[in-house]
């Protein structure tokens, strides 16, 4: 009776992390979507000011992703040591959503501003590309740090869930790929910014909220002990 | 997190961009022996010789379309229906001092068009470097102190133009032929881009673009056309399914067939045009109005390459 009480417990336990980890792999999936549906976009936010020149599109656009991914995930590790994954996740994400939002409206005007600057188009639109292109790719690029360090807390198979969600994000990048270039180019480039910053605006929040949760939770429970 | 397939993805998502593209009518269909193979950042580039007669071609194949086809023995002699109709701008500005081209390719309009106006100056921008030397070497085309090749896209080329202050003397022509082959510019096509070349353009002055008529893009490009500059007329090519759209500025006439054709013997008299100027006219149709469902292109939405797939309302 005792026992079966405690194997009652442990597939519950088990069940509860199983879906904690099929969560955090879910954020790591939107995030990885999210970055190359703007790399893709982003060819149709530049070409219209600086050009259709292949250094426009295979120069700055994927150069400026590839450095900001790179910062991202400089950051990303260095946050991962702080505690409390939720509200750093979330805060990451919320912040990526709304520079989709305020580029959907304003990246007209960023590049334009670059272009009068009359510098050479290639390093204008690395400029523009670093400058819209730049912070939301830089925040996304921190989440895969985060998702590998929350995963494998207390498990010790780091590697293991560091391959897992780099595998599971990048084939959600591939689809954001092939959607993006295949089907999203139907529709309006400010829709769809617009809905992509706002669907990272509310998972972002809602990240925020469980981790104040969680938070305050274990902070309640930890004074009723003392 | 997989770099090498990610530039991989983009350029798989590029090459979206690049669709079919329809053949275009020409009269020597055997083009000859290949003497010209090379792969720029933006084409494969072919020309080929049978005789005096040399092709342009990006690409290979059947369904490739000509680019560009010159007689070297008899250089006034139009071997595409395209670069004849492309002189129907001349019914709206008859006296052009100034003419701006976008594309090059074999350089056949800009060269005919400096051949019977020797006083004209004349700016061409073109994306890709190595088509200016292919064209002066194998097509018969030249460069001069009044007809310039600028290695631009197009529209940097006249945002730079609209930046000057104050503001350089204006186009009284603009003839828009970057569309064809396998590079589609969506960004040539689009409101804001009309928008654009209306700055650079002359009151009196015209705005021809040399597009397809057999698909929603054509139906979508008449309709920004006439958003923009308020009108446009249609000249529908017979051998070809090239149209070109011409859009007078808003000092410039609209014509009836007549007009057209009573313009079309006058300029070719003055001018001493050796094919026959007034057939162009002919394939005006006056009537001719974009669907009024059709879409306006826009920076923000053109979604060219799935317009072309689609068959075409108008006509």
């Amino acid at each position: 009776m005792e026992l079966n009480q405690q194997a009652g417990i442990e597939t519950s336990t088990a069940r509860q992390s199983g879906m904690r980890s099929a969560g955090i792999l879910f954020v790591a999936c939107v995030v990885g979507w999210a970055v190359m549906e703007l790399e893709i976009l982003g060819v149709r936010i530049m070409v219209p000011v600086f050009g259709g020149a292949i250094y426009v599109v295979t120069g700055s656009i994927i150069g400026v992703f590839l450095l900001s991914l790179a910062v991202g995930y400089m950051i990303g590790g260095w946050l991962s040591g702080l505690g409390n994954p939720r509200r750093t996740l979330g805060t990451v994400i919320l912040a990526a959503g709304v520079c989709f939002v305020v580029m959907a409206s304003k990246h007209k005007t960023v590049c334009e501003a670059i272009f009068n600057l009359d510098w050479d188009v290639k390093w204008g639109s690395l400029l523009a590309s670093l400058v819209l292109f730049g912070p939301p790719t830089a925040l996304l690029g921190t989440v895969s740090p985060l998702v590998v360090h929350w995963l494998s807390e207390g498990s010790g198979r780091t590697g293991y869930w560091a391959g897992t969600a780099m595998a599971i994000s990048t084939v959600a990048s591939f689809a954001g790929c092939i959607v993006t270039a295949f089907y999203l180019v139907l529709y309006s480039l400010k829709t769809t910014l617009v809905a992509t910053g706002l669907a990272l605006v509310v998972l972002g929040a809602l990240m925020l909220l469980i981790g104040i949760w969680v938070q305050r939770e274990s902070v309640v429970r930890g004074s009723t002990n003392g | 997190m997989g770099n090498r397939l990610r530039c991989r993805v983009m350029g798989l998502a590029l090459s979206v961009l690049a669709v079919l593209s329809l053949p275009v009518g020409a009269y020597v269909r055997d083009y000859g022996r290949m003497v010209v193979e090379k792969q720029s950042l933006y084409a494969s580039i072919f020309v080929y010789e049978r005789g005096s007669i040399r092709t342009l071609m990006f690409g290979q194949g059947m369904m490739t379309p000509v680019q560009s086809q010159v007689d070297l023995k008899a250089p006034r002699r139009h071997l595409l229906e395209y670069s004849e109709l492309a002189f129907c701008g001349l019914f709206y500005q008859p006296q052009p001092k100034r003419l701006l081209v976008l594309g090059l390719g074999g350089g056949v309009i800009p060269r005919e068009m400096r051949y019977y106006f020797p006083e004209m100056e004349i700016d061409v921008a073109e994306i890709d470097p190595e088509i200016p030397p292919i064209a002066t070497k194998y097509m018969g085309f030249e460069t001069d102190d009044k007809l310039k090749v600028h290695v631009e896209d197009g529209r940097v080329f006249i945002k730079k133009r609209l930046r000057h202050n104050p503001p350089q003397p204006k186009y009284d022509m603009v003839i828009l032929d970057a569309f064809n082959g396998d590079y589609i510019p969506f960004h040539l096509m689009t409101r804001e881009f009309l928008e654009e070349v209306k700055g650079v353009l002359a009151d009196d002055g015209v705005v021809v673009a040399n597009v397809f008529s057999s698909n929603r893009l054509f139906d979508a490009e008449f309709r920004t056309f006439v958003e923009v500059f308020g009108r446009a007329q249609a000249y529908f090519g017979e051998e070809s399914t090239n149209v070109m759209l011409a859009a007078p500025g808003p000092a410039g006439p609209l014509l009836s067939m007549r007009d057209a054709m009573e313009k079309a013997r006058a300029v070719r008299q003055d001018r001493k045009i050796t094919f026959n100027l007034v057939e162009v006219a002919q394939r005006l149709a006056p009537k001719a109005e974009p669907e009024a469902d059709a879409m306006v292109l826009t920076d923000d939405r053109a979604p060219v390459n799935w317009l072309r797939e689609q068959e075409s309302g108008t006509r």
